[in-house]
C-alpha cells in the first residue's frame, strides 16, 4: 500500500474536482436554459400587466375616455390622476366588502361538502367490490364536464318547469314552483350546489388516492388492540392521512376563490347582488361598467389577500411535507 | 342483539350500494337530461311535465348547430349564427398547444428539480402561485397591454396564458412521476454504458410514459374548458367552444335548450372520452407528492 | 491485470465527513469486502469508485490512471445494485442485451454473450419473462448477468443479498463465489453482514466512522481483531466482552469485574492497570474440568441445544449473558453451578478507548 505521495500535491487541488465542477457547470446550464424561457415569459406577460395595474388603480381611466382612437397610448393621455381617492372608495366600498364575505363563505361551503362528500363516497370504495369500477367511471364525471356546460344544464334542470321541480312535484303531491336561480336567498346556495356536483370528483379521486396508500398494518395492529371501527378511523387513519386531507381541502378552496363560468353564466351576479362573488364583483366594474381603474384597485387587494391565503396554505403544505419526508426517509442511508 | 360477521358485511355491502347507487344518480341526472334534451323537438323543451325521455327523438338540433342545416327545423329558431366547427378548430389548437408545452416544459422542469433540485422546494410551492391567484385580478390589464401587443383575439395571446397557468399542475403531476423512478436505475443504465441521453430515453422515458400522459390529459381538460380568460380576451375572431356555447345565451332568439345541449354534447364528449382513458392515472397525478408508497 | 487504488480519499457531505482519507490498494483479482455498521461510509467508498460520487479530496485509481474525470461508463466497471435496479418495462433477454446494445455490439454477438452468461448464472428459463414476474434470488441472479455480460475487469456490489432471506442469501452467496472463482475478476463487495464478510472475502476491510479500522485475511480479522469495535463485529454469537478494571494482585495483573476476579496470564503482568474490558469467544470458553489457569464457578441460566453445538447462557452483570459453546448436546443442567474455564491463549483485553492490549 503506498501512501506517501510525493508529488506533494495538496488534497485540494486534486483533480478530483475538475469533473465535479463541469458537472455542476452543466447542472446550471440546464437550469437556467430551463429557467430563462419562463422567467421571461413571465417579465413579457405578467410584469407589464401588474405595472399597469398599478398605473391605473392612481390614475383613472374608462374605456369611454379613451374615445374613439383605441391605441395604447391614447389610454394614458385619457387617464387622469386621482392618487388614493380609488382606494379610499374601494375601502369604504360595502358591496365589495360583502363580495369578499360571499367568496369566502362559498368557497369555505363547498369545500367542505365536496370533500365530506368525496371522502365519504372514497370510504366507501376504496376495498375492491363487485361494481367498484363502474361507480368510479361515473363518479368523476362530473369533473370533466366543462363548466359552462354544467351552467348552462343546470340552468335547464332548475328552472320553473324544469325536471326538478317535477320530481319535487311528484314527491310532495303539489305543485312545486320553486325559483331556484331567481329567488335571492337561495341563488348563492343553488351555486354551491353546482359547485358542488362539479368538483367533489377531486376531493373523491385525492382521497381515493389517499386511502388506498395507507399501510394496512397499523390499522390491523389496532384491531388486534381491539380499537373499534370508529376509534380506527379518527386515530389511526386521519391522522396518516392529514396530509392529503390538507392538500384535498387547500386546493380545492383556492380553485374555488376563482370560480366564475358557473356563477357568471347562470346569473352574473344576480338576482340583485345574490351571487356575487370576487370574481363577478371584479368583472363587473371592469368590463360591464367599464371602470378600469376601480377594477384594478379592486384587483390588487385581492391580489394581496389572495397571496396572503397562498402563503398560509403553502406554509401549512410545506410542513406537512416535511413530516412526510421524515417518516419516510430511508433508514438506512450513508451519510 | 350482536350480529354475526358476515350478518354486518352483508348490511355494509347492502348500505354501501345504496348511497352509490344514490351519488350515481345524482352524478348521472345532468348528463342524462343534457343529452336528452339534445334529442328533444323544440316544443318539448319547456314543456311541463318535463319529457323525461323523448318519444319524438331527432337529431335536428345536431343538424342546426353542427350543420347549419335550416331546412330541418321547424320553428323560429332557425338562425344559426355560430361557427361551431371553428371553434372546435380554435379550442382544439389552442388546448393542444399550450398542454404540449406545458407538459414538455413542465416535464422537463420537473426532472432537473427531482435529479439536480434546480428548484428549491420553496421555489416550487411559490410557482403554485401561478395557478392560485385567481386569473379575474390580472385579467384586465393583461387585455390592455395584449392590446398593444395585438394580441387580442388571437392564438398565442391565449396560449401563453394556459401555457403559464397550467404550468404549475404540470411541473407538480409530472415530478411526482419522475420521483417514482429510482435513481438506482438510472445509475445501472449509466454504468452499463448509456449516456445520458440514452439514459433518459431508455429507461427515465418509458417509465414514466404513462403518466406524462395523464397529466397531458389532465391540463387538456383544463384548458379544453377555460371560460374566463377566453372570454375577455378573445371574443369575435379566435373563439373557443365555452365561448360559443355562452353565444346562445345572450341571444336574442330566448332560450334554445335543444341547441345548447346538442352544443354542450359536442363539447363535453371529447373530454369524458379522454376522463375515462386515464381514470386509472389520475389517482396517482393528483396525489402532488403528498401520497407515498 | 487491474489494479485499484484509493489515495488519501476523503468525502464530505455539508459538515459531515463520511470518508476520511482513505488509502486502500486492491490487487487484480482480488475478493475484497467492505464491511460495517451502516453510516460507516462504506458504500459512499464504493459509490466514489463507482463514479456516482464524486471525491471531495483525493484519487481513485484504476491500473494506474487517474479516474476521477471518468463518468462511470468509461471506468472499466460492473456494479450491482441493492436494489437490483432492473428495468422494469424491458424483458430478462433484454436488461441483459442492454450494456452490449450501449456498447454497440452487433445483434448476433448479443445474443451470443446473453445465453452464454445466462447459462453462467443458470437463469435461461427466464429469459423471455419480465422482471416483475421474477422472484428476489432470480431478479439477483439477472442483475448479476447483466454486469457479466459486459466483461467489466472490476465488479462492485453493493449490499446485493441485503434484500433476500436468509436461505437464499446463502445460496446466492456461494453463487458469487463460484462465479469469483471462475472469472477470476476484482470483486469489490459491500456489505453490513459479518456472515457474508468472513465466507467470501479474500481481504476484509473493517470500516467505521469513515475510517479504516482494520484490513486483513477473514481469519486475521477474527482471531485477532485490533480493537474492541472489530472483536465486538465479528463473530456469532458474538465474542463475550465483560467491562471491569485491571488490577495489580499476588500473582501479577488480574481482571476485577463486579461478579468476578480472574488472573489473567502473565504476558499481561507489565501491563498499566486501569479500566478495561475482557473478551473471550464463547467457542474458547471451557466448561466443567479444565486446566485453564482461571476459571469462575456460575449457575446456568439457559441451556440452548442448536443440534450440532449447545449455547449456554451465564449471567455476569454485562450488558449481554456470557455464552458458552460446546460441542453436540452435552448434558448440562439448567441451573446447575459449572466451572466455566478462561484458556490463557484465548483472552483478549481491550483498554478504555477499546485499543486492544497486546
Amino acid at each position: 500500500m503506498s501512501t506517501t505521495d510525493a508529488s506533494g500535491i495538496p488534497a485540494s487541488a486534486s483533480p478530483g474536482n475538475k469533473r465535479q465542477v463541469t458537472r455542476e457547470q452543466g447542472i446550471r446550464r440546464f437550469k437556467w436554459t430551463v429557467l430563462t424561457p419562463l422567467i421571461l415569459l413571465m417579465a413579457f406577460l405578467l410584469l407589464p400587466a401588474f405595472l399597469l395595474q398599478g398605473y391605473f388603480s392612481f390614475f383613472a381611466f374608462s374605456i369611454f375616455d379613451a374615445g374613439d382612437s383605441s391605441g395604447f397610448s391614447s389610454y394614458f393621455k385619457a387617464s387622469e390622476w386621482v392618487g388614493l381617492d380609488l382606494w379610499k372608495d374601494a375601502f369604504s366600498d360595502t358591496k365589495f366588502f360583502n363580495a369578499i364575505l360571499r367568496s369566502l363563505l362559498f368557497s369555505a361551503g363547498t369545500t367542505v361538502c365536496c370533500f365530506v362528500l368525496g371522502f365519504g363516497l372514497a370510504l366507501l370504495m376504496y376495498r375492491p367490490f363487485r361494481g367498484q369500477g363502474f361507480y368510479y367511471v361515473f363518479f368523476i364525471l362530473p369533473m370533466l364536464t366543462v363548466p359552462i356546460v354544467i351552467a348552462y344544464t343546470g340552468e335547464m334542470i332548475l328552472y320553473q318547469n324544469g325536471p326538478l321541480n317535477d320530481i319535487l312535484s311528484r314527491i310532495t303531491g303539489q305543485r312545486v314552483m320553486f325559483q331556484f336561480l331567481y329567488a335571492k336567498e337561495v341563488a348563492l346556495t343553488t351555486i354551491m350546489f353546482l359547485e358542488t356536483w362539479n368538483w367533489t370528483p377531486f376531493s373523491f379521486i385525492i382521497m381515493m388516492a389517499g386511502l388506498a396508500s395507507l399501510p394496512k398494518e397499523p390499522q390491523e395492529a389496532a384491531q388486534i388492540l381491539g380499537a373499534s371501527k370508529l376509534r380506527i378511523f379518527w386515530e389511526v387513519q386521519v391522522p396518516l392521512l392529514r396530509p392529503v386531507i390538507l392538500l384535498a381541502l387547500i386546493l380545492r378552496f383556492l380553485e374555488a376563490m376563482a370560480e366564475f363560468p358557473k356563477t357568471w353564466g347562470l346569473l352574473q351576479g344576480g338576482p340583485g347582488s345574490a351571487t356575487e362573488t370576487i370574481p363577478i364583483y371584479i368583472f363587473l366594474n371592469a368590463w360591464q361598467y367599464f371602470d378600469i381603474s376601480y377594477g384594478a384597485v379592486l384587483s390588487y387587494i385581492v391580489m394581496f389577500l389572495m397571496i396572503f391565503i397562498i402563503m398560509g396554505a403553502i406554509w401549512l403544505l410545506r410542513r406537512e411535507k416535511k413530516n412526510l419526508d421524515d417518516m419516510y426517509q430511508a433508514p438506512n442511508q450513508e451519510g | 342483539m350482536a350480529m354475526t360477521k358476515s350478518q354486518r358485511q352483508l348490511n355494509f355491502s347492502i348500505f354501501r350500494y345504496l348511497v352509490l347507487t344514490f351519488w350515481l344518480f345524482i352524478v348521472a341526472f345532468p348528463i342524462f337530461w343534457m343529452v336528452g334534451t339534445s334529442f328533444k323537438p323544440d316544443i318539448e323543451w319547456f314543456a311541463w311535465p318535463p319529457v323525461y325521455i323523448t318519444e319524438n327523438g331527432t337529431l335536428q338540433n345536431y343538424l342546426v348547430v353542427w350543420a347549419d342545416a335550416s331546412e330541418y327545423s321547424e320553428s323560429v329558431h332557425t338562425q344559426s349564427l355560430q361557427r361551431p366547427w371553428e371553434a372546435l378548430g380554435n379550442s382544439t389548437l389552442i388546448s393542444l398547444i399550450s398542454t404540449t408545452l406545458a407538459v414538455l416544459f413542465g416535464s422537463v422542469l420537473a426532472y432537473g428539480v427531482s435529479r439536480y433540485q434546480i428548484l428549491s422546494e420553496g421555489r416550487m410551492f411559490q410557482l403554485l402561485m401561478l395557478r392560485m391567484v385567481p386569473p379575474i385580478v390580472l385579467i384586465a390589464p393583461i387585455s390592455i397591454w395584449y392590446r398593444a401587443l395585438d394580441l387580442l383575439d388571437s392564438v398565442p395571446g391565449l396560449v401563453m396564458l394556459y401555457f403559464i397557468t397550467t404550468l404549475p399542475y404540470a411541473v407538480w403531476m409530472s415530478k411526482s412521476f419522475i420521483d417514482e423512478v429510482p435513481r438506482e436505475m438510472e445509475q445501472a443504465a449509466e454504468i452499463l454504458g448509456a449516456s445520458k441521453w440514452q439514459t433518459i430515453w431508455e429507461v427515465v422515458l418509458p417509465l414514466v410514459r404513462s403518466g406524462l400522459v395523464a397529466t397531458f390529459l389532465f391540463i387538456l381538460i383544463l384548458t379544453w374548458s377555460e371560460y374566463l380568460m377566453a372570454l375577455l380576451l378573445s371574443k369575435t375572431n379566435v373563439v373557443t367552444l365555452p365561448i360559443e356555447l355562452s353565444k346562445y345565451q345572450g341571444s336574442t332568439e330566448g332560450r334554445v335548450y335543444g341547441r345548447q345541449a346538442a352544443l354542450s354534447v359536442g363539447i363535453t364528449l371529447p373530454l369524458i372520452l379522454v376522463g375515462i382513458i386515464i381514470r386509472k392515472h389520475l389517482v396517482r397525478g393528483f396525489s402532488f407528492g403528498m401520497v407515498r408508497r | 491485470m487491474s489494479q485499484i487504488e484509493l489515495k488519501n480519499l476523503r468525502k464530505e457531505f455539508g459538515s459531515l465527513v463520511a470518508v476520511n482519507n482513505l488509502n486502500l490498494t486492491i490487487e487484480d483479482g482480488e475478493f475484497i469486502v467492505f464491511v460495517g455498521p451502516s453510516g460507516c461510509g462504506k458504500t459512499t467508498t464504493l459509490r466514489m469508485i463507482a463514479g456516482f460520487e464524486d471525491p471531495t479530496s483525493g484519487d481513485i485509481t484504476i491500473d494506474g490512471k487517474v479516474v476521477n474525470e471518468l463518468e462511470p461508463r468509461d471506468r472499466d466497471l460492473g456494479m450491482v445494485f441493492q436494489s437490483h435496479a432492473l428495468f422494469p418495462h424491458k424483458n430478462v433477454a433484454d436488461n441483459i442485451a442492454f450494456g452490449l446494445r450501449m456498447k454497440k455490439v452487433k445483434q448476433d454477438e448479443q445474443a451470443r454473450k446473453v445465453k452464454e452468461v445466462s447459462e453462467l448464472v443458470r437463469i435461461t428459463h427466464l429469459l423471455g419473462k419480465m422482471p416483475g414476474q421474477c422472484s428476489g434470488g432470480e431478479s439477483q441472479r439477472i442483475a448479476l448477468a447483466r454486469t457479466l455480460v459486459t466483461e467489466p475487469s472490476n465488479f462492485l456490489l453493493d449490499e446485493p443479498l441485503s434484500s433476500l432471506d436468509a436461505k437464499l442469501r446463502r445460496e446466492l452467496r456461494a453463487e458469487c463465489d463460484r462465479l469469483h472463482d471462475e472469472l477470476q475478476k476484482t470483486f469489490i463487495y459491500v456489505t453490513h453482514d459479518q456472515e457474508e464478510a468472513m465466507t467470501l472475502a479474500d481481504r476484509i476491510v473493517v470500516m467505521n466512522q469513515g475510517k479504516i479500522v482494520q484490513m486483513g485475511s477473514p481469519l486475521e480479522i477474527y482471531g485477532d481483531p485490533v480493537s474492541y469495535f472489530v472483536a465486538d463485529f465479528f463473530g456469532n454469537p458474538a465474542m463475550n466482552l465483560v467491562e471491569g478494571e485491571f488490577v495489580s494482585g499476588d500473582s501479577g495483573l488480574q481482571f476485577k469485574s463486579p461478579q468476578f476476579t480472574i488472573p489473567l496470564p502473565s504476558k499481561y503482568s507489565q501491563k498499566q492497570p486501569g479500566k478495561g474490558t475482557l473478551g473471550i469467544r464463547p467457542e474458547n470458553v471451557t466448561i466443567g474440568a479444565t486446566d485453564a489457569a482461571a476459571s469462575i464457578n456460575r449457575e446456568v441460566e439457559l441451556v440452548e441445544p442448536l443440534g450440532k453445538d449447545t449455547l449456554l447462557y451465564f449471567e455476569t452483570g454485562a450488558e449481554r449473558p456470557f455464552v458458552a459453546v460446546i460441542e453436540g448436546t452435552q448434558s448440562v443442567e439448567r441451573h446447575a453451578n459449572v466451572d466455566v474455564g478462561f484458556p490463557d491463549d484465548a483472552i483478549f483485553l481491550f483498554d478504555e478507548t477499546g485499543a486492544r492490549i497486546r
